[in-house]
């Protein structure tokens, strides 16, 4: 049964596209098919991540968006990008960056409906087993519709006061849309702070279970996006809490 | 406590076009858009330029949820779907008794246009049926200008928007209809119509040249199925006690010569018009409306015959079925688990 898990956060910053593409290249890398589709499409970034350069990228998001392709077409296997061989797949659907077509979008909308054929699509095209949305920050129509259709929906915080007010607005929306399963994961903690502590604190507040704390890493900070840090570091500690998330993903 | 009304409101749309429903409907969608069987009505010349190839779905739970796919925005006149909700103006003005004095509520076998009156009462059969239908416009209160805007309110709280006419269609009906206006004098002869008949044909023209689209025809049968009462806006656009009277002439009497094996097989009280629209109420549940103005020998909407058709048999809601359906409706708009059909 394929799953569709969201990864959101209130503001921006907190590390959702490189959280999307460690946890989702972790799960593919278990021998699943996985998709990865950016929705942020006022800023777009991932594909650096996979290391998948505009210049290819003829199609994207936008394109579909735009009745000019199908979405499958807009959909480029970055398996070999990250070093996957086997089963295990990525597929990422880019959003464009070309300014024209980000303004275009501003300029005259698209029907959120068709994001939602659009993953639907997607999924059954490329037998997917899991499709990962990265979000653009904050509550849009977007975000509104990835927390309805996904089966598990992770908000990324860090340890700051923004982010634990935005937060709770978020959990509030996802409660009314009536979202099936979701989850907080802790980025960017600095050394200082326990831990254990914190994980109880904020699983109190907010009564959603926490699936994993991730450290302020010097490392994370270095490689700045230029690959999938798990490939590239896969014993670092930051690697293995992304094993811990994808066991509770997978389950 | 936040206050939630537009939340909840982008909340529900939002849940609506992630709901397996819509996707089930998209799929209809799809599997019959590429049906192209049935011609569009041509008996007068603006009818003729519909598309064939337009093709609206549009279902409205009783709780207000839209589900949508297709030219659901798509403006076509209202055709004879507009008579199953003027009788229901009519019975507001008059009462059940002087309605069926003037206008009985038998099936009929005959054609929509013909001209045969009850042998003992000289009723017109039906208010489905033309002669039925100008019978009922008549009855309508109010002076000449009143009378139209009275409709036009009445859709309004229907649909909850506001509706024009499409001049042309209503006067190329006028320019031809002849037969109609035959029926109008042979009813007024034996009184049952009052001597305003030239108005009345006006008023029936208009009727009939309403426009709307298919999520007016979801809205309207979602209105019907809430007991009277426009699931979204809470306007009642009927008294309860006449819901009963125009939901069982449209199970009756609302596909034209198809009603019976409709009700035999569909089992949802509907109304069909010749500009390609279907509304269809599954009473306490939700509004079917669809738009294809492909239409078979019978006048009735080719792909809208068959969209209800499936929707009825998948989610078992023929209203007289008590075999378990493959799928529950409730699980399918709520999108759970078990509906889940990534």
């Amino acid at each position: 049964m394929p799953k569709v898990i969201s990864i959101h956060s209130y503001r921006g910053g907190t590390g959702k596209s490189n959280f999307t593409a460690n946890l989702a290249t972790t799960i593919a890398l278990q021998g699943n098919r996985v998709g990865v589709v950016d929705t942020d499409v006022p800023s777009p970034g991932i594909h650096n991540i996979f290391s998948l350069e505009p210049e290819i990228t003829t199609k994207t998001l936008n394109s579909y968006l735009w009745g000019q392709c199908a979405i499958e077409d807009a959909a480029y296997d970055v398996s070999a990008n990250v070093g996957l061989t086997g089963d295990g797949k990525v597929f990422l659907v880019p959003a464009s960056v070309r300014a024209d077509d980000i303004a275009k979008i501003l300029k005259d909308g698209y029907d959120v409906k068709l994001l939602n054929d659009g993953f639907r699509s997607l999924v059954k095209g490329l037998q997917l087993d899991y499709l990962f949305i990265d979000t653009h920050p904050g509550l849009s129509k977007e975000t509104f519709l990835s927390i309805a259709i996904s089966h598990i929906l992770i908000l990324i915080l860090r340890p700051d006061k923004q982010d634990y007010q935005g937060t709770a607005v978020t959990v509030d929306v996802a409660r009314q849309l009536k979202v099936r399963k979701m989850l907080l994961t802790i980025n960017k903690v600095h050394n200082r702070l326990d831990f254990d502590v914190l994980k109880q604190k904020i699983e109190k507040t907010y009564e959603v279970p926490v699936a994993g704390i991730f450290p302020l890493s010097e490392e994370v900070v270095q490689l700045a996006s230029e690959g999938v840090f798990c490939i590239q570091f896969p014993d670092h500690p930051v690697s293995q809490e992304f094993r811990k998330v994808a066991q509770q993903i997978v389950e | 406590m936040v206050d939630t009304g537009n939340l909840q409101s982008l909340a529900n749309s939002m849940t609506a076009i992630a709901s397996p429903f819509r996707s089930y409907l998209n799929d209809l969608y799809h599997k019959y858009r590429l049906l192209n069987q049935g011609t569009v009505a041509d008996y007068i010349p603006e009818l003729a330029l519909a598309k064939p190839e337009w093709f609206g779905i549009c279902a409205v739970t009783v709780d207000g949820q839209v589900f949508e796919v297709g030219d659901c925005d798509q403006l076509f006149t209202i055709q004879s779907i507009s008579k199953a909700f003027v009788y229901g103006l009519a019975l507001e003005d008059h009462g059940r008794e002087y309605v069926n004095s003037k206008v009985s509520v038998e099936p009929t076998g005959e054609a929509f246009n013909s001209i045969v009156l009850d042998e003992n009462t000289n009723r017109p059969c039906n208010p489905m049926v033309n002669a039925g239908a100008i019978a009922t416009a008549d009855m309508i209160k109010g002076s000449s200008t009143d009378r139209l805007k009275r409709l036009l309110d009445m859709f309004q709280r229907y649909t909850g928007r506001e509706h024009n006419i499409n001049v042309p269609v209503f006067l190329s009906e006028k320019a031809t209809g002849n037969r109609n206006r035959a029926m109008a004098y042979l009813m007024l002869n034996f009184g049952m119509v009052s001597e305003r008949v030239e108005e009345t044909l006006d008023l029936y023209f208009q009727q009939c040249s309403i426009l709307i689209n298919a999520r007016d025809l979801g809205m309207m049968a979602a209105t019907l199925a809430n007991g009277g009462v426009n699931p979204i806006t809470n306007e009642r656009a009927i008294d309860e006690h006449y819901v009963q009277d125009v939901i069982s002439v449209m199970l009756t009497c609302g596909m034209y010569d198809y009603s019976g094996e409709w009700t035999y097989r569909v089992g949802i009280p509907a109304k069909s018009g010749v500009g390609g629209g279907i509304t269809a109420v599954v009473p306490g549940k939700m509004g079917i409306g669809t738009f294809s103005p492909l239409l078979d020998a019978k006048g009735n909407s080719v792909r809208g015959i068959k969209v209800c058709e499936d929707i009825s048999k998948d989610f078992g809601l023929h209203l007289f079925n008590v075999a378990k359906a493959d799928r529950n409706l409730k699980d399918w708009i709520e999108g759970n688990n078990i509906a889940d059909d990534w």
